[in-house]
């Protein structure tokens, strides 16, 4: 097992919530990088369950004031980890053979935490917490343990800006890579634990520490940077080059770095500030210790695109400020781009944010508090529904993710292509091409921005392509979820029929025709990423039911996605009993759209009575968007099967496509005699109207879709359009705000 | 098949709307041309050329033959639908560098996402 592993196993779960738990963990990420093998941490999930658990349930109790660091030390130590800690693994263990043993865990630890503080008496924990006498521990035992040791004492002799000693270490084996990171990260780490001090010292204490750890002294790095930098260095070099005559990326590293610290007035203040607020007891001010690192990460990650960005900004705004236009002078765009300029927002993985000065940060470290409350929540709730199973994935993934976070810097920089639009943004400003409302315009698309933000999120925690659950559900412990599923479904009560079927599939995630009728559900509710995933799971259970195959090719289709939609048509017609035979094995490789309609053409003509084969076929040409031969092939099943509100609901969708927008209306509407709560119909009456530029009458049938089923993202989105088509800007942060009840009044139907 | 951009489904669309009444506005609101060079995984790689003619109201594969396109968009194929869908707001885009526009911005300006129908669900 890899260094790395040893010493950072347990740091990935310190991260989500907050980052005060498993300093030690930390640490030894921060210095090694977070990147290791899912399958090493997999196996260390107990142990870290079981340090960090502690920690974070100890402050979802507390109210978030006395949340304050070192507070909850003050009242009550350190818990025994072979106490609470491991009963409360104990519990999570026994969860599969006992539904209860979760919660009994839960109140154990919530019980354990009134009762009198046990003693702290393990001998990391006293090294971490209790900054004694023992300044240089003792280096012998594991290496991972000597390793973070030695570590840490380099990281306290910053405190009192002591002179660090070498010391002689057992050997370590260290890898190259390992050793590369180290000397990179504790250069820059010096930097800015010694701020004040000269750049001699700054050099000793650095080669101090890496002599001892047998590591190549020379601060300034030699040689290719190992993979992960050598990326950064081309995207610096690509974005600095006309700037500066491209300095070595470590280099240039550390003088940007320099040089933002000199950004802020006061460059202390806020780590001082820090420790008048919250005492400079022990733990305070490991945490206050475990920030700085935690900060240097965003220093790597941040705010070296960040400088790249406010240098441009800073054009962009000297350019804007050249405009006379009193209104532009005002706009709120030019206030965000100066604001940018002046490095008082920052883009932070994709976001604004307005940048941690000095006197901020003790807010956002009590943000970060909070968080992890919401965390622990988070946890109860998806045990509930989930099992521990589940939760172990989610971990791991979670850890990787994590993990990523170096490589996601590098693409998010690389993201940030400000030179261009900057250029061509200050040439068309000069040359006045903007008209008078264009400062009203980006003013508004900030605002929007902020609101998009929003969107993003909510859109980022269902796609991904797994199955997103609920999160409060009625119906979790129903005697029998699929019937009460089945039945709420005929009633057309989606919305309750899929909480029901979710129940059922939590109980029996086998059952595929719970997962069937649940990607159903979805479809009809017009959310086509969780009717994929459902029906993903049907098919998984079941991978030649019929119906699922159909309905996975219909959703495809509907997402635009050929080449998957054509395999589960294909599929479809491979795993019928009757047409089976009709289709060659060695298509199934090399899919080619002319030979699947081929194929079921030939079908179609074995039973002209079969509707279904007309319903395929008629999606196959929405796939290939002959829609009058689509028209056509839905108009014959619709024969067949007249009261099929699905295939009326699906020839109006293709006679929308296909422009003919009242008859399609008409279509609609036949299916919602049939089935009145369809809302996929309501949402692409919607549509029609829309496209027809009766917006007015659009935002009708969205409202009603979106009362039906305010999940149907797509809807929200339609409905924002035709309101500001039609002039109803004044609904549009009502809207925004998803507050139906309001809509609902203002568009009747 | 070959792997074939969601955005061809979208310009089929908005050929066929361009031809409707509503179109017909919508032609005469603009009137201008608009290419749009979309790539299916990176910008500047693979790149597929639409042209939106909004003054003669045709929608072409590969780039404009009659001069200089009023606003030329370089984007991905999957940002592309989300424009079209209004998930993306073309502005912010262009801000966050996953939208590149070459030419006017006064004429950028006018390309809002309500110029596309939406695509209804089958």
């Amino acid at each position: 097992m890899a260094m790395r592993d040893l010493v950072a196993g347990g740091a990935a779960c310190a991260v989500p919530g907050s980052s005060s738990s498993n300093p030690l963990g930390a640490l030894a990420n921060t210095l090694l990088g977070s990147s290791s093998k899912t399958q090493e941490r997999l196996k260390e999930i107990p142990i870290a369950t079981a340090t960090s658990s502690e920690n974070r349930f100890f402050q979802d109790v507390e109210d978030p004031l006395r949340a304050l660091p070192g507070a909850e030390f003050e009242q009550q130590p350190f818990p025994r980890p072979g106490g609470q800690g491991s009963e409360f693994l104990r519990g999570f263990r026994s969860a599969d053979q006992n539904e209860n043993g979760l919660a009994d865990a839960w109140d154990e630890i919530q019980r354990s935490h009134v009762h009198p503080p046990p003693q702290a008496n393990i001998p990391q924990l006293d090294h971490v917490y209790n900054r004694g006498p023992q300044l240089q521990p003792t280096l012998d035992g594991p290496p991972q343990r000597v390793l973070s040791n030695f570590l840490h004492s380099f990281v306290e002799s910053s405190r009192g800006a002591i002179p660090f000693h070498p010391a002689p270490l057992p050997l370590l084996g260290l890898s190259e890579g390992d050793k590369q990171c180290i000397r990179d990260r504790s250069s820059i780490m010096a930097r800015h634990f010694f701020a004040d001090k000269s750049e001699d010292f700054i050099n000793a204490q650095v080669n101090a520490l890496l002599s001892s750890l047998d590591i190549d002294s020379d601060v300034h790095v030699k040689g290719p940077l190992p993979g992960r930098f050598r990326e950064l260095e081309d995207y610096w070099n690509e974005s600095q080059g006309s700037l500066r005559p491209g300095p070595h990326a470590a280099d240039g590293w550390i003088a940007e770095f320099n040089q933002h610290r000199l950004d802020r007035s006061d460059p202390d203040a806020w780590a001082h500030a820090f420790e008048r607020q919250h005492g400079a007891n022990g733990w305070a001010s490991e945490f206050e210790q475990e920030q700085q690192l935690a900060s240097m990460d965003q220093m790597r990650g941040v705010n070296v695109p960040n400088l790249a960005a406010m240098e441009q900004t800073r054009m962009l705004a000297h350019t804007l400020s050249q405009n006379n236009d009193p209104k532009f002078q005002n706009s709120k765009f030019l206030q965000f781009v100066s604001k940018m300029s002046r490095g008082e927002l920052i883009i932070d993985d994709n976001q604004v944010k307005p940048a941690a000065g000095p006197s901020d940060w003790a807010t956002e470290y009590q943000q970060q508090y909070t968080r992890g409350t919401s965390w622990a929540d988070e946890y109860v709730r998806d045990e509930v529904s989930r099992g521990p199973d589940r939760w172990v994935n989610e971990f791991t993934t979670e850890g990787e993710q994590n993990g990523s976070v170096d490589d996601r810097w590098v693409n998010e920089f690389s993201k940030l292509h400000v030179n261009d639009w900057v250029e061509e943004f200050g040439q068309q400003v000069e040359k006045g091409e903007l008209g008078d409302s264009s400062a009203d315009n980006w003013a508004n698309a900030y605002d929007e921005y902020l609101n998009e933000r929003v969107a993003a999120k909510r859109q980022s925690e269902a796609s991904g392509g797994d199955y997103v659950f609920s999160g409060m559900n009625p119906y979790v412990g129903h005697p029998n979820p699929l019937k009460e599923g089945q039945e709420l479904f005929r009633k057309g009560l989606l919305s309750e029929a899929v909480l029901a079927l979710e129940a059922e599939v939590l109980k029996n995630p086998d059952n595929a025709e719970g997962w069937r009728l649940l990607g159903i559900a979805h479809a009809e509710n017009d959310d086509d990423q969780q009717a994929i995933a459902a029906m993903m799971r049907a098919q998984e259970a079941d991978p030649t039911n019929l119906e699922v195959l159909l309905a996975l090719g219909v959703s495809h289709t509907n997402e635009l996605e050929q080449a998957a939609a054509l395999k589960y048509l294909y599929g479809w017609l491979r795993n019928h009993p009757k047409y089976g035979t009709l289709a060659t094995p060695e298509l199934a490789d090399s899919l080619y759209y002319a030979d699947v309609a081929r194929l079921f053409n030939e079908a179609s003509q074995i039973s002209p009575e079969d509707a279904d084969v007309h319903i395929v076929l008629g999606v196959l040409y929405n796939l290939s968007r002959e829609y009058d031969k689509a028209i056509a092939s839905f108009q014959t099943a619709l024969k067949l099967k007249p009261q099929d509100y699905s295939l009326w609901n699906k020839l109006g969708a293709t006679q929308a496509n296909s422009v003919q927008s009242a008859d399609a209306i008409l279509a609609y509407q036949h299916a919602l005699d049939l089935k009145p709560n369809y809302v996929r119909a309501w949402a692409n009456m919607g549509i029609s109207y829309a496209n027809q530029g009766l917006y007015e009458e659009s935002i009708r049938y969205y409202v009603r879709a979106l009362a039906m089923n305010p999940k149907a993202d797509n809807a929200w989105q339609y409905l924002r359009i035709s309101l500001s088509c039609a002039s109803r800007n004044d609904m549009l942060e009502v809207c925004d705000s998803r507050n139906i009840d309001l809509l609902q009044k203002e568009f009747p139907l | 098949m070959a792997a074939e951009l969601k955005s061809e489904s979208v310009f089929d669309l908005l050929k066929r709307f361009l031809e409707t009444d509503e179109g017909i506005e919508l032609r005469k609101k603009i009137n201008l041309v608009y290419q749009f060079n979309i790539a299916p995984k990176k910008i500047g790689i693979d790149e597929v050329s639409y042209t939106v003619n909004l003054k003669k109201g045709e929608v072409n594969k590969g780039p404009y033959e009659g001069g200089k396109p009023d606003a030329t968009f370089s984007l991905k194929d999957e940002d592309f639908v989300k424009l079209a869908e209004g998930k993306l707001n073309p502005q912010i885009a262009f801000m966050r560098g996953t939208l590149k526009i070459k030419g006017s911005l006064s004429a950028a300006q006018k390309f809002t996402p309500d110029i596309f129908p939406k695509p209804s669900k089958l």
